[in-house]
C-alpha cells in the first residue's frame, strides 16, 4: 500500500486527527465519516486515554481490533462499549462534561468563521433554502474549548461575505477580542476544513486565512471558489497527507467499510 | 376487600382519543430512532389538525410525516433531517420555505431550557449560548435580557409544556413504570415538562421485572401504556431492531419527488399504503411483512 494513493476523505481524517488531544473529552459525530474517522484515528494512534463521546456513551476503543459499523447518533449497538449513558438532556445540565471539542457543519460560513445551519435567504419566513436547524452546535460550539468548521463542499454558495443568519459565532464581527465582547467563552473555531484546502484565522483581524491546499488543488482554486476577499500568505504550504502507518489503521481498523474511499 | 392497583395499558383508538385539533403534543426519540409511529399514524388517521409538535430535540421523519399529513401548525425543535437518509426533511423544508409552518427556532441546549421552565412551573430560564447569533431575531418568543447578578446578557427561554408527551420506549409495567433500553435520548425531560404522557412499548413486563431492577426505570408513573410491538417502525427500537432504512428511502424518495417537482402522488401512494389503509397497528405490521420486520435485528 502506497501512502500516495489516499483519497482526499482519507487526508482530511488524518489532519483532524492531529487536533485532538490526549486526555480530552471529544464528541465523536457519527453521521459526518470524515471527522468521525479522524477523531478514531486519534484515539487508536496517539490519545489512548481520551474520552470518546460515541452515539450517546462514553467509550474508550483503544482495544477494538476493528470498528464495527456505526454511521448515525442513534445507533444502539456501540451501546456495547459503553463505560456510561450520556442522557441527552443532561447536555443542558452539565454541557462542559460532554465534550472539550466539537465539529460544526454549515451551509454558509463567513469571513469571521460566523456560521449558519438555518437556511439560505433574505427572508426568514420565505427562505430560498430551508437547512435543517442548529441542531446542537451552537450551544456546544459555546461551551468547548474549541471546535473545527468543516464542509464537504467548497464554492461561492457557502463561503459568503455575510452569512443571511448566524446558528453559531465564529469571531463575530472579527478581532482578537470578537467572542470576548459577546460575552463568549473558549477559543472558537480554529481551522476551517474543506475539500480543497485547510483555513485559519489571522491572529489580529480574525479573518480567515489560507493555511494549507491539499494536493493537485491550487491557490487560485480556492480563491476563486471563496466569496470573501480570503487572507492568503505568500507561502501556502500542501496539506500534509497520511503516514503508512495512519492510512493502513484508517482503512483496517477503522473505515473497514471503505466509506472514505468512495 | 383489598384495594387493587388499576392498570394503565389501553389501545391505540383509545390513546388516540386523548389527542385533539390544536393541542401541545410532545413526541419523544431522536432522529430515527424511538419514536411512537403507532400513536402517530393514527393521529393522521383520525385527521388531527393544528398540532403545536415540541420535539424531540432533534427531531426527525416522524415530524416530517404529520407535517406531510397536514396535522401541524407550529413546530419546536431543532433540526429536521434524516441523518445520512436525508440531509433536510423534504415536507418540512416546503412549508417553512413557504411560510406555511411557524417554528420555534432553537437549538438543542435552548430546547431543554424549555422543557425544564415548564417542569419548574417558571415562565422562562436563561442560557447563555445563543448571545450574538439570530436566534433572538427570527424567534420572537426568545428575549435577551441583562441578568441582574452579573449584569451580562443572557436569552430568556419561555416555558413550552406539553398539554400530552407521547414516548416510545422498550418496556414498561401496567402501572406506568417506563424502562428505556439505551440512553433514552431526552424523553425524560418531555415527559417531566407534559401534564400527561402516554407511553408507547414493546412488551408489557409483570411488576416483578420492573422491581428486579428500579436503576432502569427512566420514567417513574405515566399516565397511559400502549402496548405496540415493533411500534416505532420504520425507526429503530433500542433492544430490539435497528431502522428500516429500505422503507425510510422509501419515504424519502416520495418527499424528494414533492420537493422538488411538486408531484404529491409518491406520497398520496405512501399515505395510502401505510397509514390510510391499515386501520390498526396490527394491519401496518401486516403490510411491513414479517421477513422485513425479523430482518431488521441489532447484530
Amino acid at each position: 500500500m502506497s501512502s500516495a494513493d489516499y483519497t482526499t476523505k482519507e487526508l482530511l481524517a488524518t489532519f483532524i486527527s492531529h487536533q485532538v488531544r490526549d486526555g480530552e473529552r471529544v464528541a465523536v459525530g457519527a453521521g459526518l465519516h470524515v471527522p468521525r474517522a479522524g477523531i478514531l484515528l486519534a484515539h487508536l494512534l496517539r490519545c489512548p486515554n481520551v474520552r470518546l463521546y460515541v452515539t450517546m456513551t462514553f467509550t474508550n476503543l483503544t482495544k477494538e481490533p476493528r470498528m464495527e459499523p456505526f454511521y448515525t447518533v442513534y445507533d444502539i449497538r456501540p451501546a456495547k462499549w459503553a463505560e456510561a449513558y450520556v442522557l441527552h438532556d443532561d447536555f443542558q445540565e452539565d454541557p462542559r462534561l460532554v465534550s472539550d471539542t466539537f465539529v460544526v457543519g454549515a451551509l454558509q460560513i463567513d469571513k469571521f468563521g460566523n456560521s449558519n445551519l438555518i437556511g439560505v435567504g433574505k427572508d426568514y419566513k420565505h427562505l430560498t433554502f430551508r437547512g435543517p436547524g442548529a441542531v446542537g452546535t451552537l450551544s456546544m460550539a459555546h461551551y468547548v474549548d474549541r471546535y473545527y468548521l468543516f464542509v464537504q463542499s467548497h464554492d461561492k454558495r457557502i463561503f459568503v461575505d455575510k452569512c443571511d443568519f448566524i446558528s453559531t459565532v465564529g469571531w463575530g464581527e472579527g478581532g482578537p477580542a470578537g467572542r470576548q465582547k459577546l460575552g463568549i467563552p473558549g477559543k472558537g473555531p480554529v481551522y476551517c476544513i474543506t475539500p480543497l484546502c485547510v483555513m485559519d484565522f489571522e491572529e489580529k483581524s480574525k479573518r480567515m486565512r489560507l493555511k494549507s491546499v491539499h494536493p493537485g488543488v491550487t491557490v487560485q482554486q480556492v480563491i476563486d471558489n471563496t466569496g470573501f476577499d480570503l487572507t492568503v500568505p505568500s507561502d501556502v504550504p500542501q496539506t500534509v497527507g497520511p503516514t503508512e502507518e495512519e492510512l493502513r489503521t484508517l482503512r483496517e481498523r477503522i473505515d473497514v467499510e471503505g466509506m472514505l474511499r468512495r | 376487600m383489598l384495594a387493587e392497583r388499576k392498570s394503565l395499558v389501553i389501545g391505540e383508538a383509545e390513546a388516540a382519543e386523548m389527542i385533539r385539533d390544536g393541542m401541545t403534543i410532545a413526541i419523544g426519540g431522536f432522529i430515527n430512532s424511538s419514536h411512537p409511529m403507532a400513536l402517530v399514524r393514527q393521529i393522521i388517521r383520525r385527521g388531527i389538525k393544528n398540532l403545536t409538535l415540541v420535539g424531540a430535540a432533534s427531531g426527525g421523519l416522524d415530524l416530517d410525516l404529520l407535517i406531510a399529513a397536514g396535522c401541524v401548525r407550529k413546530l419546536v425543535t431543532t433540526y429536521m433531517g434524516g441523518e445520512h437518509y436525508c440531509p433536510v426533511a423534504p415536507f418540512f423544508r416546503v412549508a417553512a420555505q413557504r411560510g406555511e409552518l411557524e417554528i420555534f427556532e432553537c437549538d438543542e441546549g435552548m430546547f431543554y431550557c424549555a422543557m425544564r421552565a415548564a417542569a419548574q412551573g417558571l415562565p422562562s430560564t436563561p442560557w447563555k449560548a445563543g448571545i450574538g447569533t439570530s436566534f433572538p431575531e427570527i424567534n420572537s418568543e426568545i428575549k435577551v435580557y441583562n441578568d441582574p447578578i452579573s449584569g451580562e446578557p443572557v436569552l430568556a427561554i419561555p416555558a413550552i409544556t406539553p398539554e400530552l408527551a407521547i414516548i416510545y420506549a422498550a418496556h414498561s409495567d401496567a402501572y406506568g413504570n417506563v424502562q428505556h433500553v439505551g440512553t433514552g435520548f431526552g424523553d425524560r425531560a418531555m415527559w417531566r415538562a407534559a401534564k400527561k404522557t402516554i407511553a408507547q412499548v414493546e412488551r408489557v413486563l409483570p411488576n416483578e421485572e420492573i422491581r428486579k431492577d428500579p436503576r432502569a426505570t427512566s420514567l417513574y408513573g405515566v399516565d397511559a401504556v400502549v402496548r405496540a410491538p415493533y411500534g416505532s417502525h420504520p425507526f429503530a427500537g433500542p433492544g430490539y431492531y435497528i431502522e428500516d432504512g429500505a422503507h425510510i428511502r422509501e419515504y424519502v424518495a416520495a418527499g424528494n419527488a414533492y420537493a422538488k417537482t411538486g408531484d404529491r402522488n409518491p406520497f398520496e401512494d405512501y399515505l395510502r399504503k401505510y397509514v390510510r389503509d391499515p386501520k390498526t397497528h396490527e394491519d401496518y405490521l401486516e403490510v411491513i411483512g414479517i421477513r422485513r420486520l425479523i430482518s431488521l435485528h441489532e447484530y
